[in-house]
């Protein structure tokens, strides 16, 4: 009996989603020196320049800045308009892993495919400015690229990257990031 | 001089842990700028050393609004998610990665770019050792690019966040580097 070929993981549905952008969205808030204080400290850098104003002036930024990437963790806070998402997820499941459904502002639509194991392949920043305090923080999501990839047994799989971009009030990009994710 | 990878590895834990090169404050406020001229194929940047407790990692839980109970409810991990205790956080290790190549760029450098897989779970107990190595470097628009292999090994040399990455540095007497950063076109 001959074995028949599994079907191809990036369908015409799943290939038309690479380039498919999810809504700008201002995050809620500001960068600011308290969120800036509690994630520097349990990042373990002691960088004077994110909290010393006179050290700060004198270097090349002229001002205190913040660290690389910290936006994209301050840009995903749940709003105070957002209800309480951590006591919805334990009343719908008393089991919850502590996440729960909570809905991110700007989600990308989902890729259609039936692969539903996901596994994360990697990571990407690219690093342009860093954010001051004070800064509104914008961010875009987008699917910037899907693959397929055969695994060893012959079974195709899916390699789907998720790129972010994060911009401040005056259109200067701060940083990019990529993750990707593999769909078996 | 920085201590060897390999040489590290050799060492007990807390040999390792004395070894640890992370600058404190004043460290990186005096840090004197490395330039293009000064770096070689080869080279090992400082090695920074990480001693995770509960403690941190409830720590980076409550700083990044991060609430998923693998990291911080050990009953949960061991349990439901059958890991072998509470796990060190990826989004602490991508972290990382960009302070450590700030900070080897300082002042007047720049930490463009880097890429990294996250394998092995990290737990309370490991001693990580964040570790670059140059890999080349060529110059383009007055600028130096330094090409880098990076990593956070464990004490047992388990390579957790293989990657690479691209910093700028400038040549000695060069233009400073353009910030906000301009990546040269290709």
């Amino acid at each position: 009996m001959t074995q028949q070929a599994p079907p191809p993981a990036l369908t015409p549905e799943v290939q038309a989603m690479i380039g498919v952008s999810g809504d700008v969205v201002e995050s809620w808030g500001v960068v600011d020196g308290e969120y800036m204080r509690r994630f520097s400290q349990a990042l373990m850098d002691p960088d004077p320049r994110y909290w010393d104003d006179d050290f700060a002036k004198s270097t090349r930024y002229g001002e205190l800045i913040t660290p690389p990437i910290m936006v994209s963790y301050l840009a995903s806070r749940i709003r105070p308009d957002q209800g309480d998402p951590i006591t919805a997820a334990f009343e719908e499941n008393p089991e919850s892993d502590g996440i729960g459904s909570v809905e991110r502002p700007g989600e990308l639509p989902p890729v259609p495919t039936n692969l539903v194991r996901v596994l994360n392949a990697g990571n990407e920043l690219e690093l342009y400015a860093y954010p001051s305090i004070g800064d509104t923080i914008f961010f875009q999501n987008r699917y910037s690229d899907i693959r397929e990839r055969l695994g060893r047994d012959g079974t195709p799989f899916l390699i789907i990257t998720r790129e972010t971009r994060y911009w401040n009030q005056d259109d200067v990009t701060l940083c990019i990031t990529r993750a990707s994710t593999i769909r078996r | 001089m920085t201590t060897l990878l390999d040489d590290l590895l050799n060492m007990e834990p807390e040999e390792i842990w004395r070894r640890n090169e992370r600058p404190d404050a004043d460290g990186l406020r005096d840090k004197t700028q490395i330039y293009y001229g000064d770096v070689n194929e080869g080279d090992e940047l400082p090695k920074y050393i990480y001693k995770p407790t509960p403690t941190h990692l409830f720590r980076w839980s409550a700083a990044i609004e991060n609430f998923h109970r693998i990291h911080y409810d050990l009953d949960f991990g061991l349990n439901h998610d059958r890991n072998p205790s509470i796990l060190v956080h990826g989004s602490w290790k991508q972290s990382v990665v960009p302070q450590y190549l700030k900070d080897w760029t300082l002042p007047n450098g720049w930490p463009w770019q880097a890429r990294f897989e996250h394998r092995a779970m990290l737990v309370p107990g490991d001693i990580l050792i964040m570790w670059g190595r140059v890999t080349s470097k060529y110059e383009k628009n007055q600028m130096g690019f330094i090409e880098l292999e990076i990593g956070m090994k464990t004490q047992d040399g388990i390579e957790s966040m293989p990657g690479t990455a691209t910093v700028v540095l400038p040549l000695k007497d060069g233009p400073p580097i353009p910030y906000p950063f301009v990546p040269p076109a290709d």
